[in-house]
């Protein structure tokens, strides 16, 4: 938790442009998994509700009876629902300038401002981007 | 798909052709609309806000199970209860199927989308300035008491699953299970519609709190980036 954090803060510093990576919403992400893994966490993990780390931990103890495209594909769709929750510090650093001088916020209270941004003209691309990638819009 | 039917309308014959195909639209609409959630559903419900209700969660959540094991003999049957919070449903409200395994608060796989587009509400840009209470139902089956308990557990699960799988902040989710004290369809205690979930829309997020909308984690992240 605390590296993947790191990872995303090192991103988020270092290459802005990465926010043009475009994320998956939060319902296509779990239509995903129901489709490719449902019946996987039926018989194998039953009694494990929608929890990104539990899931994660079931299936990969179950690796080795999952189908296979489950297999294939869980790690990745969780993922994208990690993206996307990241996506909001990115935010952060890419709207900052809109954050502060066009919405009177602070990048503090980044989803405080979150309302004025979507609305706000004249936003930067990589700002823009951010917003549509944080499922904010 | 349009465009051969505004042709027709030439057509006077047509006319009653298509309004049968808008009629078959408006009925696949709606069926659709039964089926599959979509974000914008949400929000359409739940983006507004005239005053603060005056809700005592704690109090509400004691009482329903107070009254669910209540033995009196005066007790009436599930289709003539009052409802126990007859101020709920003024508030602005979303209600949603969510499949659950039986007697569990665990969500099946076939609601996973479900819960996802919720979650793609609550963090769209019209939502954020507010919190919500998840509302457990459960229809009238079985021990009344068991009910609440179990339409609370429920409520906990979506709000866990909403904090936790997609980073909703707890503050802005309450949750009250109501059992079978507020039955959606009361004439009918057993339908399966008295088994929804409702989202409300109870209060603004307060203005002064520093750490309101973003998850702990990303506020901690902020820091650094000020360096820059």
């Amino acid at each position: 938790m605390v590296r993947g954090g790191f990872f995303v803060f090192v991103i988020a510093l270092t290459a802005p442009s990465l926010a043009a990576a475009e994320t998956m919403s939060f319902g296509d992400a779990a239509a995903t998994l129901a489709k490719t893994c449902g019946a996987d966490i039926t018989a194998n993990c039953r009694g494990v509700n929608l929890d990104s780390s539990r899931l994660k931990e079931c299936l990969s103890r179950n690796r080795d009876v999952i189908s296979a495209d489950c297999k294939a594909s869980y790690f990745s769709t969780l993922d994208a629902i990690q993206k996307r929750i990241a996506a909001r510090v990115t935010v952060a650093n890419a709207c900052s300038r809109e954050i502060v001088k066009v919405c009177g916020g602070s990048t503090k209270e980044t989803s405080k401002a979150v309302p004025c941004l979507v609305s706000a003209k004249g936003v930067s691309r990589n700002c823009a981007q951010a917003i549509t990638d944080a499922g904010y819009q | 798909m349009m465009r051969p039917l505004t042709r027709g309308l030439r057509d006077a014959s047509s006319i009653l052709g298509m309004l049968g195909a808008l009629v078959l639209l408006a009925a696949l609409a709606a069926a659709h609309a039964q089926t599959a959630v979509t974000r914008d559903d949400v929000i359409a419900k739940l983006d507004h806000f005239e005053t603060a209700a005056e809700l005592d969660i704690p109090a509400l959540r004691q009482q329903a199970l107070e009254r669910s094991r209540s033995r009196s003999k005066n007790e009436p049957p599930p289709s003539k209860r009052p409802p126990i919070a007859p101020d709920l449903t003024k508030l602005p409200t979303f209600n949603v199927d969510i499949q659950f395994d039986v007697d569990t608060p665990i969500v099946l796989p076939a609601s996973y989308q479900t819960v996802g587009r919720i979650a793609d509400a609550l963090t769209h840009g019209s939502l954020l300035p507010y919190n919500f209470l998840i509302v457990g139902h459960v229809e009238s089956t079985g021990r009344r008491d068991n009910n609440v308990l179990l339409s609370q557990r429920r409520a906990d699960a979506i709000r866990d699953i909403l904090v936790n799988t997609f980073k909703i902040p707890a503050k802005r989710l309450q949750t009250v299970g109501l059992g079978e004290e507020q039955l959606l369809d009361p004439a009918r205690p057993n339908a399966p519609v008295n088994n929804q979930m409702e989202i409300m829309t109870v209060s603004k997020v307060a203005e002064t709190e520093p750490p309101a909308h973003p998850a702990p984690a990303a506020a901690a992240k902020k820091k650094p980036a000020k360096k820059r």
